[in-house]
């Protein structure tokens, strides 16, 4: 047998193939993406689950209908494609003046919709697709064996997407969108329909996925979550080649996938986080992107900012007082471990907020720091035997330092590029937390003990463990008031506003930027840690991206950029998971219409409506009287 | 003659704050009219509102005695109107062909690629180099000439000679003549009064969003003290 640098060679060429058609997959996938960002600032967080989409509708064609695969490979795209054009109708067409964030916040509300009701239908366990009769079997090639569906699916993928870039790139109806791209205004006044265009654009795009989709089913398993691992990784594919360029799409997935097999074949271990490990050596060298030239979108007006003024010093110190008071009383009327639950939670979402509202940097990796800090926080309590003040100190620690690390190459991008590079590498810890020894893989770690704080008080005692929890949220809490109010937080505020004013002001913005997103990540692990003692278990759950949704759920629902927000949608979501458990799946279904609603509706959240609300009532009297006076002197004259 | 374009008591808003108050003025057929006045009068607004690129406006644009105003931006084209942006809005992801060609075909009698091209001569090498690659001059050529071969009769022109050597305006305003003795219909803005004056048979006073005066052709040289006090030369 020979071999290759210490590998044989069959598993070599064998890795190869693998990379290549998981590159086919990232291609079609970023290019969908990249086409859809460019007419509609919008990234499409649900080109996953319309990916999945594609899959599943070929199995349910086959398994219902008795339709097969080449039918379905025309059938599926075109009904997923209208699905994404009353989508784009119905929903995302009003967000076009918005930032573009919340774009993602809206498409990622639809995947979690979709997947969620899938996964009620089909359970989340895969099925398979079987390949069709004309494409099974294989040839040798003499250095490997090449089945033929392997081989169609590259030769189709590449069809598709050099067939998409002349589409873009060389006939007039690609003149249109590149016009558009540009100038939307413009070419809608040289006689264009630019808004059928666009909604077509997202139809064809979302087809794609589709169309993805149905040549995947027979590779890989059909299941409803087949789409949202994967996405992450195309992501990823994004920020590493910029979207500015189709060409550069199409060969930076076929790259990552090339890449990624090598890996599987020389140093397997590394083959899930290398794409991650890749993308962090971009962000060092080249931020744009490999292909990407386009300067970064300047980000969108403020929307729906608060324009109440804060409260005086004192009205702050009688709410938190107040708030306080309460959540030391609750447990003689609510469960506590219900309360302890919330608690965290809200910490975490608070201190999700002060990066996401305060320095308008949303994240979409925070469960990075939740996740990690409760495993640390676990194996120094469990294995290592020390008592919880120091577990729990190791774990915002070592949040500190991985936001540090994470942060130092995420501020590099801003707006959507920023939530995509926190996803990925929270992605990334994600697999490492799989698949390293210490954290336990798919059990996590169990039977944490709570021990004795400072060695003296009992933690195992519920109302020790309450308090201890109270004075956690409230300490973590008050820290946040507290810097929001500073001049530290005026400035990240002003920063956050208008990024270029202030750094010709003088101020170096990076570092702001970089003191809030380490910061919050010490938070968010103090909340992790803290979780970890309470429930006793520090499991997969934690580091999953579905948390770091879950926390801008949270935030977004009570409402980003206000103190109390995240407290309030904490406590909501919580009270949700509990009470809503036995709806199953119906609760993701009920998390992506909330994001939806709040997009669409109430962009302020709860407590942000409520606040403008009050402030419109105070000022309301005052601003009549004015109308009054003019419409007074008008009539004199 | 009849009146091919007439304006009417136009309003117009960036978001909350109004620009134009009131608008009126007409372009007859084969005429070419100015619009001069300071910077920020509401010139090039006034474009844009008959475009229909404003979110919000009211009043009247008739085209031909018909009311346009309720049109949507991309209907108003195909109505025979096309507009000439004060910025030239070349396409840098479009080569100098694809930035010629781009504006359909909006009614027949358009002038063909080859009369375009002979037109603006400087355009005929540079077919296939990226539409931003030219030079300020070459783009404003290549704005002027994407929207003649649309068969739209009527022009909006905003500021084609901003930013130009002396040559190029000479060249574009040859242009404009000879688009007039082919039947054009033209709206022009501008600040160049003395390129104006030689083109013009009406000209339009813009302030504050307003019209405040109307100057015969004729009688421009005339009136050149009041208009410098206007346009604050
Ligand atoms: N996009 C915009 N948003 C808000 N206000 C605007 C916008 N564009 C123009 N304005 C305002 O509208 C007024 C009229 O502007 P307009 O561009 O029509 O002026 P103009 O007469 O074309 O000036 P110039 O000769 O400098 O081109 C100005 O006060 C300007 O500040
Ligand atoms: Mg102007």
């Amino acid at each position: 047998m020979t071999t290759i640098l210490g590998v044989p060679s069959a598993v070599l060429y064998g890795q190869l193939l693998l990379g290549l058609i998981n590159g086919a997959f990232y291609a079609m996938l970023s290019l969908g993406l990249a086409v859809i960002f460019g007419m509609m600032n919008i990234v499409n967080f649900a080109h996953g689950a319309q990916y999945m989409m594609g899959a599943m509708g070929a199995w349910f064609l086959l398994n219902y209908l008795g339709i097969g695969y080449w039918w379905a490979l025309i059938l599926a795209p075109l009904a997923v494609g209208a699905i994404g054009i009353v989508i784009e109708m119905l929903l995302l067409r009003r967000l076009y003046k918005l930032d573009h964030l919340y774009g993602m916040l809206l498409t990622f509300g639809l995947a979690l919709m979709v997947q969620g009701m899938f996964s009620d239908w089909f359970g989340s366990s895969g099925q398979p697709y079987s390949i069709p009769q004309a494409l099974m079997g294989g040839s040798h090639l003499g250095f490997m064996f090449l089945p033929n569906y392997r081989a169609w699916v590259i030769a189709a993928s590449v069809v598709i997407c050099l067939g998409t870039w002349y589409v873009v790139e060389r006939t007039k109806l690609g003149a249109y969108l590149r016009a558009a791209t540009e100038n939307p205004m413009l070419v809608q006044a040289f006689g264009i329909r630019v808004p059928r265009m666009i909604t077509l654009t997202y139809g064809a795009g979302v087809a794609l996925a589709a169309l993805a989709g149905v040549l995947a089913a027979p590779i890989y398993q059909v299941s409803p979550l087949m789409g949202a691992d994967l996405l992450i990784v195309v992501f990823a594919v994004v920020v590493i080649g910029g979207m500015g360029s189709i060409m550069g799409s199409i060969l930076t997935g076929f790259l990552v996938g090339i890449i990624e097999g090598l890996t599987k074949a020389f140093y397997p271990e590394a083959s899930t986080t290398v794409v991650f490990v890749v993308m962090a050596v971009v962000l060092l060298i080249r931020p744009a992107g490999l292909f990407g030239s386009k300067p970064e979108a300047a980000q969108g007006q403020p929307q729906s900012s608060l324009s109440a003024p804060a409260p005086s010093a004192r009205t702050q110190s009688l709410i938190f007082l107040t708030v306080a008071a309460c959540l030391a009383a609750a447990p003689i009327i609510v469960y506590p471990g219900f309360m302890m639950k919330a608690m965290i939670f809200a910490l975490f979402a608070c201190a999700f907020n002060l990066v996401a509202g305060y320095g308008r940097l949303v994240s979409f990796g925070h469960a990075m720091f939740l996740g990690s800090a409760g495993y640390v926080c676990g194996h120094v309590a469990k294995i290592w035997g020390l008592p919880p003040e120091l577990a729990i100190l190791a774990g915002t620690a070592t949040a500190a330092v991985l936001g540090f690390v994470s942060g130092w190459l995420a501020i590099r991008r801003s707006g959507i590029y920023f939530a995509m590079v926190t996803l990925a590498f929270a992605q990334m810890v994600y697999f490492v937390a799989l698949q390293a020894p210490f954290t336990g893989g798919e059990d996590g770690l169990q039977a944490i003990p709570r021990g004795m704080l400072f060695g003296l008080i009992d933690l195992s005692r519920p109302a020790n463990l309450y308090t201890f929890v109270l004075a956690i949220f409230l300490g973590g809490f008050f820290l946040i008031m507290r810097l929001v109010g500073s001049p530290f937080g005026r400035v990240l505020k002003a920063i956050s506003d208008h990024d270029a004013r202030a750094q010709s002001l003088g101020f170096d913005t990076s570092r702001y930027k970089l003191v809030a997103f380490t910061l919050s990540a010490a938070l968010a692990g103090l909340a992790g840690s803290t979780k970890a003692i309470v429930s006793q278990i520090a499991s997969l759950t934690d580091v999953h991206w579905s948390m770091s949704g879950e926390v801008l759920l949270m935030t977004f629902l009570g409402g980003v950029g206000t103190l109390y927000g995240p407290l309030v949608g904490a406590f909501i979501v919580v009270a949700m998971q509990n009470y809503l458990a036995a709806f199953g799946q119906w609760v993701t279904v009920i998390h992506g219409l909330i994001f939806v609603v709040c997009v669409l509706a109430f962009r302020r959240g709860i407590v942000g409506e409520l606040i403008e609300f009050w402030h419109r009532r105070r000022r309301a009297p005052a601003a009549t009287q004015a109308v009054l006076r003019k419409v007074a002197v008008a009539t004199k004259e | 003659m009849p009146e091919t374009l007439t304006v009417g008591n136009l309003e117009a808003w960036y978001g909350e704050s109004k620009v134009l108050h009131g608008m009126d003025f007409s372009v007859r057929a084969g005429e070419v009219v100015t619009l001069l006045g300071r910077n920020g009068a509401g010139k090039t607004t006034t474009l844009k509102a008959i475009m229909g690129l404003l979110d919000k406006r009211s009043g009247s644009i008739a085209l031909n005695g018909r009311e346009i105003i309720g049109a949507a931006p991309y209907d108003i084209a195909r109505k025979g109107i096309a507009f000439c942006p004060e910025e030239r809005g070349i396409f840098a992801s479009l080569s100098v062909r694809e930035n010629l060609l781009l504006p359909p075909k909006v009614a027949a009698g358009g002038m063909r690629v080859a009369q375009i091209l002979e037109l603006f001569p400087n355009l005929k090498e540079r077919l296939d180099s990226q539409g931003t690659k030219l030079s300020g001059g070459e783009q404003q050529m290549l704005a002027l000439g994407r929207i003649l071969h649309t068969g739209a009769r009527i022009l909006l022109l905003d500021e084609p000679t901003e930013g130009l050597a002396p040559v190029i305006i000479r060249q574009i305003g040859r242009t404009i003549t000879e688009l007039k003795t082919l039947g054009f219909t033209i709206l022009l803005v501008e600040q160049n009064v003395g390129f104006a004056a030689g083109l013009a048979d009406r000209h339009y006073i813009v302030e504050l969003g307003r019209i405040v005066e109307e100057i015969p052709g004729a009688a421009f040289e005339g009136r050149l003290g009041s208009l410098k006090n206007y346009l604050g030369l």
